[in-house]
């Protein structure tokens, strides 16, 4: 909206100049040096267009499936046990330090872990997606449900409203704010645990083809397949901010 | 329940304070906000608090309410000491608690979608576009909160508060945000409504001549700590027309007489 002015049509033509510039610097690079690290664009494309009648899609597949199932739970775990703990103070303090000391693990080095519990399959990154997810939405979800104005509760309590119908009508709505933003954080680390899950061990993802790739010294696989992780990672913050534009549109009404 | 209750006495009071007095404690000290405060409100009795402010009005809506308990003394509601929330007053706040996440008509709607008030949705419908209409929002049904002016948002609260048409109302200062020609209207329908449909209502306010409009007695508080100064008859015909009623004779002796009660307690709690 902001954007359709002409110091903001000045703004769109110096974005799309500038996407334009690199992948033609990039095979400038190549042709004047004709170092294979470097690779080019037009050798990516042509591999890419390779890839795709010969599994890409599954690899992308893959992914997307372990991003999606794991944030699934992970997402569903994280807003009931932040909505929970949020409006049980006592429970919460109990478990604090266990959530701190497990949260305290870097949760991508809990993927060898999940690997030698789940074999090679999607099983050890849906885990880690989940994990991961679960602990940024919790930590949200709980921030939300604590915050939550006592006299919007009150006034509800007065109408007659049992406390079922507190938390629906009032604590579940108000923590949306921070379950979107817990949401937003958590997708970008969704798509590194994913990636970070299948390099270090699996048949099949963009991180298996990343891996792959490295490991033969192929630099156009290898970037091939971090074009694809950068396509996936825009797509992911995109809908993400979508989403939470279509959430919280009653925040935004009165702009 | 008492069920010993005085049969000679021409009607139980809804609502009674018996020596009901209320500290707070505030860095370590303990402050006196209401002192021991007797007041009986009878079925259907619509009766103003008025007063300098912090003289505890807010205090005896929130011990009403069972928001607050008593230091001292008790709160009876029919009868019965209040003891946690009271479920049939329907209380208007100072602050307008509506959920910034509805719309004006979902805001309005929401004590009918409680389960302890079960309404068709057609019936829901139809009495939300009536309090709408009522309050003087047609148009804005579809804003959010934060779509609307401090005197829209009071005007969803108390379309939100009639709806459900609770036996008692508790209202803090509920038309303070108005301007002075849409007051007048509120405070018509307010008095149209609570009388048509009987309800008892204590209502704070700092405009004596809203409560005079209003009321059928009018109390006048002193400065903090708080206690009743002033219990006054509002002698005037009812109903009357709020939008003449200033200009009556009786209105005006009454304001005077009321004005000087409250002009002491207002210069001491300012400490002009």
């Amino acid at each position: 909206m902001a954007e359709r002015t002409a110091a903001g049509d000045g703004i769109v033509v110096w974005r799309i100049a500038i996407a334009l510039a690199i992948p033609l610097v990039w095979e400038a690079a190549w042709r004047l040096t004709g170092s294979t690290w470097i690779s080019s664009p037009s050798l990516v494309g042509r591999r890419l267009l390779g890839w795709a009648s010969d599994g890409l899609l599954f690899n992308i597949a893959t992914t997307v499936e372990e991003i999606v199932t794991g944030l699934a739970i992970g997402a569903a775990g994280g807003v009931l046990c932040g909505l929970v703990l949020g409006r049980m103070p006592v429970l919460a303090g109990i478990l604090r330090p266990i959530i701190v000391a497990f949260y305290s693990v870097p949760l991508i080095a809990l993927a060898p872990l999940f690997i030698m519990l789940f074999g090679l399959g999607r099983m050890p990154q849906i885990v880690l997606v989940g994990i991961v997810v679960f602990f940024l939405i919790f930590f949200n979800t709980f921030a939300g449900a604590e915050a939550v104005d006592e006299e919007l509760i009150l006034a509800l309590r007065l109408m007659g409203a049992s406390r079922g119908e507190v938390f629906r009508k009032i604590i579940g709505p108000a923590s949306v704010v921070w379950i979107t933003g817990g949401l937003k954080v958590a997708l970008p680390y969704a798509l590194v645990a994913a990636t970070t899950g299948e390099m270090l061990g699996s048949r099949g993802g963009i991180g298996f083809l990343l891996n792959d790739a490295a490991q033969q010294f192929d630099m156009t696989s290898l970037y091939a397949a971090l074009t694809i992780l950068m396509l996936l990672g825009i797509l992911a913050s995109g809908s993400a901010a979508r989403l939470e534009h279509w959430l919280l549109r009653w925040r935004h009404a009165a702009e | 329940m008492p069920p010993n209750s005085d049969a000679t006495m021409d009607a139980a009071p809804k609502i009674q304070l018996i020596g009901a007095s209320r500290d707070f404690e505030a860095r370590g000290r303990r402050v006196q906000a209401l002192q021991p405060v007797d007041l009986s409100i009878q079925p259907a009795e619509f009766v103003a608090l008025v007063g300098p402010s912090g003289c505890g009005k807010s205090t005896i809506l929130n011990m009403v309410a069972g928001l607050l308990g008593p230091t001292l003394g008790r709160v009876t509601y029919d009868g019965a000491s209040v003891t946690g929330l009271n479920r049939r007053v329907g209380y208007m706040t100072q602050k307008d608690t509506l959920l910034p996440w509805r719309t004006v008509e979902a805001n309005i709607r929401i004590a009918l979608e409680l389960k302890c008030r079960p309404t068709s949705r057609t019936d829901a419908t139809a009495k939300v576009a009536q309090m709408i209409e009522l309050v003087g929002l047609k148009g804005f049904e579809h804003h959010y909160p934060n779509e609307l002016s401090g005197g829209m948002r009071k005007r969803v609260a108390l379309a939100r508060t009639l709806i459900y048409e609770p036996e008692t109302l508790l209202m803090d200062e509920p038309f303070a945000a108005l301007d002075a020609q849409l007051r007048l209207v509120m405070l018509d329908q307010l008095q149209f409504l609570t009388r048509l449909r009987k309800m008892t209502v204590l209502f704070v306010t700092h405009d004596l001549g809203e409560a005079i409009t209003l009321a059928d007695r009018v109390v006048v508080m002193s400065a903090r700590p708080g206690r009743i100064r002033t219990i006054r008859n509002v002698p005037i015909e009812r109903p009357l027309d709020v939008f003449k009623a200033r200009f009556s004779a009786a209105f005006g002796r009454l304001h005077e007489e009321l004005w000087d009660e409250l002009k002491d307690e207002v210069t001491k709690g300012t400490d002009l």
